[in-house]
């Protein structure tokens, strides 16, 4: 009954405003409904946009059965994945979005299908998100308006309203975290943030907008491989970061670092991004207290030996950060031998001196020592095990053992962590007497190849000395022979 | 000296053996030559015996010994490693020298009446050295060795009614395993070396009963215009002289090209790329990969197989049905039929490596 009443008021409101208006926003504006009153500061409506552009029917009709008739291509308020297809009738077409003036990219529709939003259904009946699900329906406004949901200041919001809805995520990813928001508060980027600097990263900047994909996704801008990079175009942009006082070497550094040429070049997704030092979400840069944390995620065993060290106790004293101190952070380059020791290209150097600190410097140069001796004499074998393996001699056996000496090298490299020089001596010590095994085995097998040349040589002599002394009876024997038939 | 030749000739009469041999003659024509592959093959058989008796003092039959077994005689074992290329490559100078033999007895019909029996011994001695080769090269259980088999017992099994369960008998299942390589190793150093010995017992004795066959034509001359030389010194040291300087090409090709071990099998491995088979069998395992998969309604590779069997036993039945030669006639279509399988051979061979 109620609705027949506001039918009929509508009917004799409608009725008394002139032709030629926008016929829709006058009746709907004498119901007061809270669209129209959002659709006048919509970026849409300013363009001259109409409701019917989006709702169908006839806007110059004041008579509402016309109007809103089905003849007249009214389509009412549309649901589902038609509310994306309805904006994609603009934004897709580059004539159209040119004709309004605009400059916006026309792909967003075809990147939100590709997006894990897009893709994905949570009921079957409509994919995940719309258009309308971030922007707003009535009362857009471009994005760099600070009104609008996904202005780089609300934009967390905005995601949250799904992704900390543990209920919602639920029904859609039960085992993706609903706490990101949360995190993101605690981060450097998130603090900034909330303190209304627009530049640093929110979700958009590192999930994409409308082509957000799963973490999971080769193609996703978080892609282990393809994070360094994603980070980078903030960080890198000399420019953009200027008045945030950091260097912006740090991509450049780890694309050359032990790190970053596993996971970039050699695509190895076990290898660190910049997120598994920094964290995602939370991204903080680790402090000199936790660096050793950090790094002994994986290192496991080298920050056990460091935190016994009596290093542990001399870097916290002088407020040194662990790890980094020797190895770097970002430029982090394969561990050899010249990091250690005494020389000017080694690190133990710069606070062991030979007058202030002359039993460390000792104790670094023996290690330098001991390490370089390892490592030559496991060349030493090498090279013999190759040169036998070339003779054709079967040197198989050796040539597996001389993997225990590329262990024990490899261990001592762990062991320098503990800087006890005894421990060290007795894993290189391990390493060199399995090298000269080897080395001795190797030599053995060139030395037979050389005897088998020269018995080769001797058993010739002596067969062809038979075969010409044989060769020399017959024709003595048949000399005699035929001297006898003769006779 | 003369006394010991005295206590032995009281016992066993050697007098007699003496003068058997002090009579028997060697033709000696253009030919002679060939004679000697015989005596070459059997000092390369002696060669095998030996060497192999040496393997067998280090030699683990099993698929987790077989492998380790061999690295240990190349690597450890003083000499293994000369005792085992030698072994290797006089089975190779083995076959080869047989065939040589093989077709200068049949290019000189010398399988005519009455030494059919001689030659029927010889193939079935010449087969029995294939069974050793194919044997022999799956015992050091290496990936070359395993995927040969492999395709060599499915080749076997494709032979229509009794190919499938020849395939079973010879795999000790139904996959190549280490059931299959411990029934080759008693083909191999057992059953074969006993067939063997016997039919060269046989072989032998015939050929010291006939003598050496003569050209055809030859016999027809008068005894006294013939050319002979004795077998005693003059042929048996000859023989020598050659077993001499073949020792000496074995010792060189021992130590210079020692033969390899190669990678241990792994059944779970996909069969590594150019798989072939020993070069004596190349030629065959060429037509097979030739024949289109169908021949009329004829499955190609039954074709080959059934056409390789039949061809196979004309062959060694040859002394029954060339009856020309047989009665002392020169019979043409032999030579050109043995000119056709030397050639379809070689080339056949050469293809096999090439393609």
């Amino acid at each position: 009954m109620k609705q027949l009443a506001a039918i009929s008021v509508l009917l004799v409101v409608c009725a008394g405003y002139s032709h030629g208006a926008d016929e829709c926003v006058k009746c709907h504006q004498l119901l007061g409904d809270k669209p129209t009153q959002l659709f006048k500061k919509d970026i849409h409506a300013s363009k001259g946009i109409s409701c019917a552009d989006c709702h169908g029917g006839n806007p110059k009709s004041d008579d509402m059965e016309r109007a809103m008739s089905k003849a007249a291509g009214f389509i009412g308020i549309p649901k589902g994945d038609a509310i994306s297809e309805a904006c994609a009738k603009c934004h897709a077409d580059e004539a159209t979005m040119k004709s309004f003036g605009s400059a916006l990219p026309v792909n967003q529709w075809k990147f939100l299908q590709t997006s894990v939003h897009g893709k994905l259904a949570v009921t079957g009946k409509e994919h995940i998100a719309q258009c309308t699900t971030c922007h707003g329906a009535h009362g857009i406004v471009s994005a760099k308006n600070p009104a609008s949901p996904v202005h780089p200041l609300h934009v967390v919001k905005t995601c949250a309203t799904c992704h900390s809805n543990a209920v919602y995520m639920r029904s859609y990813n039960p085992s993706l975290p609903v706490d990101q928001m949360e995190k993101y508060r605690t981060s450097i980027h998130g603090m900034r943030n909330a303190k209304g600097d627009a530049k640093v990263a929110e979700c958009a900047s590192c999930h994409g907008a409308h082509d957000i994909r799963s973490a999971k996704d080769l193609k996703s801008k978080v892609y282990a491989t393809n994070l360094p990079a994603t980070c980078g175009s903030c960080h890198s942009n000399a420019e953009y970061m200027k008045e945030y006082g950091i260097p912006t070497d740090q991509l450049e550094k780890f694309s050359s670092s032990v790190h970053g040429i596993a996971l970039l070049q050699k695509h190895d997704l076990g290898a660190p991004a910049c997120n598994s030092c920094h964290g995602n979400h939370a991204a903080t840069p680790p402090g000199v207290e936790s660096i050793s944390k950090v790094c002994g995620t994986c290192h496991a065993l080298n920050a056990d030996l460091f935190s016994a060290s009596p290093h542990k106790r001399a870097f916290d004293d002088l407020l040194l950060p662990e790890c980094e101190t020797c190895h770097g952070n970002h430029e982090i380059v394969a561990a050899t031998n010249e990091l250690l020791g005494t020389a000017p290209e080694a690190t133990c150097g710069r606070c062991h001196s030979e007058e202030d600190n002359a039993k460390g410097f000792q104790a670094a140069a023996l290690m330098r020592l001991l390490a370089d001796s390892l490592e030559s004499d496991e060349q030493r074998a090498q090279r013999l095990v190759d040169e036998a393996e070339q003779k054709g001699m079967e040197i198989s056996e050796a040539k597996y053992k001389l993997r225990d000496a590329r262990q024990a090298r490899l261990e001592a490299r762990t062991m320098v962590h503990a800087f006890d020089s005894e421990k060290f001596s007795e894993v290189i010590g391990k390493g060199l007497a399995v090298a000269s095994t080897v080395h001795g085995e190797a030599h053995a097998a060139v030395d037979e190849y050389y005897f088998r040349r020269f018995g080769l040589g001797i058993a010739t002599l002596i067969l062809s000395v038979l075969v010409v002394s044989l060769y020399l009876t017959i024709r003595r024997i048949e000399k005699k022979q035929q001297k006898a038939t003769v006779l | 000296m003369t006394k010991l030749y005295a206590w032995v000739d009281e016992r066993v009469q050697l007098e007699d053996l003496v003068h058997f041999m002090g009579k028997k003659y060697v033709p000696v024509h253009r030919h002679s030559v060939w004679y000697y592959f015989g005596g070459i093959t059997l000092f390369l058989f002696l060669i095998q015996v030996v060497t192999g008796i040496l393997l067998l003092l280090y030699y683990k039959s099993g698929e987790e010994l077989a492998f380790e077994s061999i690295q240990f005689i190349m690597s450890k074992v003083q000499f293994g490693w000369l005792i085992r290329s030698i072994h290797s490559w006089a089975a190779n100078l083995f076959i080869l020298a047989a065939m040589v033999h093989m077709f200068s007895v049949f290019f000189e019909r010398a399988y005519r009446k009455p030494r059919e029996l001689t030659w029927l011994t010889g193939m079935l001695m010449l087969f029995l050295g294939l069974g050793f080769g194919f044997s022999g090269y799956l015992l050091p259980w290496n990936e070359l060795a395993f995927f040969a088999t492999k395709v060599g017992t499915d080749i076997a099994g494709v032979v229509p009614v009794i190919g499938k369960p020849i395939m079973i008998f010879l795999r000790g299942g139904e996959d190549v395993t280490g059931a299959t390589l411990s029934r080759f190793f008693g083909f191999h150093v057992a059953v074969f070396p006993g067939i063997f010995t016997v039919l060269l017992g046989i072989h032998l004795l015939l050929v010291q009963r006939q003598g050496m066959s003569e050209p055809i034509g030859a016999e027809s001359g008068a005894a006294a215009t013939q050319t002979t030389m004795p077998f005693f010194p003059n042929f048996l040291l000859r023989d020598l002289l050659l077993w001499l300087i073949v020792l000496n090409i074995l010792a060189i090709l021992a130590v210079f090209f020692p033969w390899e071990l190669g990678q241990k099998a792994d059944p779970f491995a996909p069969a590594p790329a150019g798989i072939l088979p020993e070069w004596y069998f190349l030629f065959m395992f060429q037509t097979l990969k030739m024949i289109p998969a169908h021949v009329w309604f004829i499955d190609g590779e039954v074709l080959g197989i059934v056409t390789f069997g039949i061809a196979g036993l004309l062959w060694m039945l040859v002394p029954f049905w060339d009856r020309k030669s047989a009665r002392g006639e020169q019979n043409r279509t032999i030579t050109y039929i043995g000119i056709f399988v030397v050639g379809y051979i070689i080339i056949l061979t050469i293809l096999g490596w090439l393609l």
